[in-house]
């Protein structure tokens, strides 16, 4: 069975092959010693030479356990990772991006900042739904008078909204 | 002008109001990001940036000085009070500043760690200005087998150091180089793996690639501990501050060459790259207990383990200044972010950076300057607000700052190719987090990736000859400095390991 370690390995021969694979495609030098393919070829070629090792230290490690009869190095207990928030957090930040150029920068953003504070602690009391409120409108308003009128960036206008 | 009133000059530049306006914001808000846990000062100065591509490059610069020097001293407040270091750089500082506050010397623990790193930067200040010129001039003396030499010794070097596998550090700066493949390459501007996506035509743009990567890879692991009802530790209100500050000066000078050393061990870590503060404190730390008449004091809150802490802290600061302005490589995150914002100018750091930018180059000593009273300052005048400040939740902090991230990565090009790049980046930088993949390789790879490769090919259409990487002195001398830390880092890492098993078998003797 593969550890992270093994895996990041496979996935990383994986891609260094492909990438390594498509630099065939590329045309050869013409005038100059060197192509456009010379450079890449190295390195994916020292990319996939080191993901065969770390799948090849993560298998031995792997056969050691098994012919010892250990499992892995036990970590020591703390309270187990809070993946599902993380997985809220993506989708929101994914959501954000996504709609951003629909929906407009001061729109988009004040959705994502409070639907975040939302999900990340929920609001108990009244008082703490009117500072979700206050810091999606402050974080907004603040970016978007200072970045705009200050700073000369313009930020996202939305194609659905207008604004 | 001579160097000095070239100095002066710049000093004098800084101190007008539109200069010192964004020195003065970065000081706070890299007291403010260095004091809060989990915000590291490479955040904050990812956050800072989009605020200065309006400014111009030396108020830039400034504004991510003063973040700089503020964070580095910042995360001793939380480090000292709570026991909670505010950024990595100031792990050691908890070691005796909160054993000290624990002891009814708040104040002193503080204090101490604030002067240490005032006197620490002022040190480094010294050496940034009077080596980076020769450094600078060493560097002319390189041609383009050299500067590859050196930037793989570089990459191995931060492959070695950082992480507790090897190959794991070489794999990250490796996907680095990879990064930097992907769009037109240097000589015939033909399209690489860009797969038909036109948005990829130039590349990846290097700070949304820097910005997603430590964007989700430092704020999803605070998600990961946000738990139902728990509460952020409560720095304590009452805690009083006041403090003899002579006498807290004597803690310092009583030990002048421990002082001196702490200083020289963290510009050495500042000139190493990708390194950082991080390593500087927890070695420093070690070397003056090493060093100590009385070791066995040390974490019992004695004020040398401060000072040793913060004062290489704060010297690593100037080191790292001091490699991205003489040679062009970032010492770490944070120089990394400066060298992007400088590029973003048109402004390449490195050998010719000084005698083509003296503006800039003398604005960057003078902001250095400025900075560290002004740090003193900032938290002397502010530091029961900053107190409250760092209480802040988790949940009101995470999506501000990702605001700010994608603020960042589009107004680069005012369009929203930067924030996917941002968010591909973040997904990769939170996979390889949880693959305990270090991220410093990847970063230096991104940022010497091309580098690395017009060098290559400048040396190679020079002269075919591939020995004379290896013939010529320096880049021989180089290339086997690689070669060799590569070999330090396996045999340490090696011996870790065998520590490790014997400490885990006399555990399992004992139980039995």
């Amino acid at each position: 069975m593969l550890s992270r370690d093994g895996i990041s390995g496979l996935v990383c021969l994986a891609i260094s092959l492909w990438l390594l694979v498509l630099t065939w495609g590329l045309p050869p030098a013409v005038m100059v010693p060197i192509g456009p393919a010379f450079y890449p070829r190295i390195v994916l070629s020292i990319l996939a030479i080191l993901s065969v090792i770390l799948l090849a230290l993560d298998l031995r490690a792997a056969a050691q356990r098994r012919a010892t009869g250990t499992t892995a190095i036990a970590a020591p207990v703390q309270p187990a990772p809070n993946y599902p928030l993380v997985l809220k957090t993506f989708i929101a930040f994914g959501l954000y991006i996504a709609l951003l150029p629909e929906l407009g920068f001061r729109i988009g953003t004040v959705l994502f900042v409070a639907a975040l504070q939302v999900t990340l602690e929920w609001p108990r009391s009244t008082r703490r739904w009117a500072l979700v409120a206050i810091v999606a409108l402050a974080t907004t308003l603040v970016c978007f008078y200072v970045f705009e009128d200050y700073l000369s960036v313009l930020l996202p206008r939305g194609r659905w909204s207008g604004m | 002008m001579n160097h000095y009133e070239l100095l002066l000059t710049h000093i004098g530049i800084v101190l007008q109001m539109q200069y010192f306006l964004p020195l003065l914001i970065g000081v706070i808000a890299g007291v403010i990001g260095g004091a809060l846990p989990g915000v590291t000062i490479t955040m904050t100065v990812i956050v800072v940036l989009p605020f200065t591509f309006g400014l111009d490059p030396l108020q830039g610069l400034a504004a991510m000085i003063g973040v700089y020097v503020g964070g580095s001293a910042g995360g001793s407040i939380t480090a000292s009070l709570i026991g909670i270091p505010g950024t990595p750089s100031a792990v050691a500082t908890t070691f005796d500043g909160f054993p000290m506050t624990k002891k009814g010397e708040a104040g002193r623990s503080v204090w101490v760690g604030v002067w240490s790193a005032l006197i620490g930067g002022a040190l480094g200040g010294i050496v940034l200005i009077e080596l980076t010129g020769p450094f600078a001039s060493l560097a002319l003396q390189f041609g383009p087998w050299e500067f590859f030499s050196l930037f793989i010794f570089a990459l191995t070097m931060v492959a070695g150091l950082v992480g507790k596998s090897v190959t794991k550090g070489l794999l990250s700066g490796a996907i680095g180089l990879v990064v930097t493949i992907v769009g037109p390459d240097p000589i015939m501007g033909v399209q690489r793996f860009t797969l038909g996506i036109h948005q990829l035509d130039g590349g990846f743009p290097f700070l949304p690639v820097l910005i997603g990567i430590f964007a989700f890879a430092q704020l999803m692991p605070d998600v990961e501990t946000i738990h139902p009802g728990e509460h952020a530790p409560k720095a304590a209100g009452n805690i009083g501050l006041r403090v003899s500050h002579a006498s807290v000066l004597w803690d310092i000078f009583c030990r002048p060459f421990m002082l001196l050393w702490v200083t020289f061990i963290g510009i050495v870590i500042g000139v190493l790259p990708a390194i950082g503060g991080s390593a500087a404190n927890i070695m420093a730390y070690d070397q003056a207990k090493k060093f100590s008449k009385r070791p066995e004091k040390f974490g019992t809150g004695i004020p040398e383990g401060i000072v040793a802490s913060e004062a290489s802290n704060s010297a690593n600061v100037a080191g790292s200044l001091m490699m991205i302005m003489a040679f062009g490589i970032p010492g770490d995150a944070v120089t990394a972010v400066m060298m992007g914002a400088l590029t973003l100018h048109g402004i390449q750091p490195g050998p010719l950076f000084i005698s083509q930018h003296p503006k800039i180059a003398y604005g960057i000593y003078a902001a250095y300057l400025v900075a560290l009273p002004l740090m003193v300052a900032v938290i002397w005048v502010g530091s029961r607000a900053w107190l409250r400040v760092i209480t802040m939740p988790k949940s009101i902090l995470i999506p501000i700052v990702l605001v700010l991230c994608v603020i960042g990565a589009y107004a680069l090009s005012n369009s929203m190719n930067g924030v996917y790049v941002l968010a591909l980046f973040c997904i990769i930088g939170y996979a390889m987090v949880k693959a305990r993949i270090p991220l410093a390789p990847l970063i230096l790879g991104v940022v010497l990736g091309d580098q690395i490769e017009d060098n290559l090919i400048q040396s190679i259409a020079t002269n075919a000859d591939p020995w004379l990487f290896v013939t010529r002195p320096i880049s021989g001398g180089l290339l086997a400095a690689s070669v060799l830390s590569i070999a330090f880092a396996v045999w340490q890492h090696r011996r870790e390991n065998q520590k490790m098993a014997m400490a885990a078998e006399e555990e399992m003797d004992t139980d039995f």
